[in-house]
């Protein structure tokens, strides 16, 4: 642009500036209203929408779980705070805090039989059993949210993936890759042995036997010299079902 | 799931490193404690008053996933309960085993109970009559190991509540209550 001298030129310019900011305040101040607007419109749907399928969401697991997938989509925590409107509309918050309760409670209960580690389908089933006078079901994604909610305690609370299963951690121990490793292995049959875990991983006997007596110092692995073979197998209860089902739960 | 008779075996029982002794002391203590309430609970439905560590009782073994105990931790159970109480070793070798599932004082609770309902108070019975005769059947102390019933006794007696006095054989000591 030609530069314009004079008092005239310097005077217009700053009309023009402040034209500028004027008209970028009023666009600005439209897009926020409007934003406020479809905000508005869709927390009222989404109230709508939860009012609606109060019912569904409380009893049907699956519907549950799709509305809170919905809900992470357009980034609203329903169990942020039990405070606030979804609480009081779907008790939603309580019902979560209850189901992590419970799920401490099985925890502790069958940490000296699993050493703290227990499969996530097995702590499922025990907990449909004990609520089995409670209406509605709980899914394993119902299982996983309060787990996660329950981090928020720093008790050390975690879901660990082994191979296609997973354990719930209710321990502070630290796995390292090795046991991940045998706990994996552990899973076709419920035990292993040293030389399979050797020949498996083609590790060094040592470094086997040093993993399994950490898993075995951790409680999370059992010996049994019983066999016919006599070649002692190393237990992982926590991926067993038969043994997390201990009658006095 | 598992039974025996008419017992029903806890889940524990089919997991077969539950049969060999754990090394690490929380996980034994675990095994220990339910070891412990598995020969309490089936001594106690089945009436089994004496296990012998060497003969073929049922608990010790488990077919189904081809498991037995040792030696070593059928003793490891047995004394387990014998240090709370529910059991006594019967020789020093510790073969033989009494199962307390009742302790002393708690039949000595029923043999009162059992003298009160029949309205034997001032009456004179022999040891057997009380184990075998037609007033205890049908009650918990039909069928009683004489031993225990003896203990019971011995311990009313100390009490006050009855007299034990011999007979001219062993077998038929008499028993006058006097409540």
């Amino acid at each position: 642009m030609r530069r314009r001298p004079g008092i005239g030129g310097l005077q217009n310019a700053a009309t023009a500036r402040d034209q500028y900011r004027l008209l970028g305040e009023n666009v600005a101040k439209i897009r926020t209203d409007l934003m406020k607007e479809q905000l508005a419109t869709f927390r009222s749907q989404l109230e709508e929408f939860a009012r609606k399928h109060k019912n569904d969401i409380r009893k049907n697991p699956a519907f549950r779980s799709q509305f809170h997938e919905m809900c992470a989509k357009v980034g609203v925590d329903p169990l942020a705070s039990n405070k606030g409107f979804w609480a009081e509309l779907l008790g939603i918050g309580d019902f979560y805090y209850e189901l992590g309760v419970q799920i401490v409670d099985i925890c502790l209960a069958t940490r000296p039989h699993n050493g703290g580690l227990i499969n996530l389908q097995e702590l499922c089933n025990v907990l449909r059993q004990r609520r089995k006078s409670d209406r509605g079901a709980v899914s394993e994604d119902d299982c996983l949210r309060a787990i996660s909610k329950l981090k928020a305690l720093g008790s050390g609370f975690e879901v660990i993936s082994v191979g296609k299963k997973k354990l719930v951690r209710s321990v502070p121990t630290e796995l390292n890759k090795d046991h991940n490793e045998i706990l994996e292995l552990a899973q076709a049959q419920g035990f292993v042995t040293v030389d399979e875990v050797e020949r498996q991983f083609s590790w060094t006997s040592g470094r086997a036997i040093d993993a399994l007596d950490t898993l075995l110092d951790e409680g999370l692995a059992m010996i049994d010299d019983g066999h016919r073979d006599g070649r002692r197998r190393y237990w992982f209860p926590c991926v067993s079902s038969i043994a997390t089902s201990v009658a006095d739960i | 799931m598992q039974k025996l008779g008419d017992f029903k075996l806890p889940h524990f029982f089919n997991y077969p490193p539950y049969f060999t002794l754990q090394p690490v002391r929380d996980t034994r203590n675990k095994q220990v404690q339910l070891w412990k309430e598995l020969i309490l609970d089936y001594c106690r439905t089945q009436k089994i008053f004496v296990v012998g560590l060497e003969e073929d009782f049922p608990l010790f073994s488990n077919p189904v996933v081809e498991r037995s105990l040792s030696h070593e931790a059928r003793e490891a159970f047995l004394s387990a309960l014998v240090s709370e109480g529910r059991a006594e070793w019967l020789d020093k070798g510790h073969r033989k085993c009494l199962i307390l599932w009742h302790r002393i004082q708690e039949w000595a609770d029923i043999i009162l109970s059992f003298v009160k309902d029949n309205g034997l108070e001032d009456s004179v019975m022999t040891v057997e009559e009380i184990r075998s005769g037609t007033e205890s059947r049908g009650t918990e102390l039909h069928g009683i190991d004489r031993t225990i019933l003896i203990r019971a006794l011995r311990l009313l007696e100390q009490k006050g509540k009855l007299a034990i006095f011999k007979g001219t054989s062993t077998d038929d000591e008499g028993v006058k209550f006097s409540l």
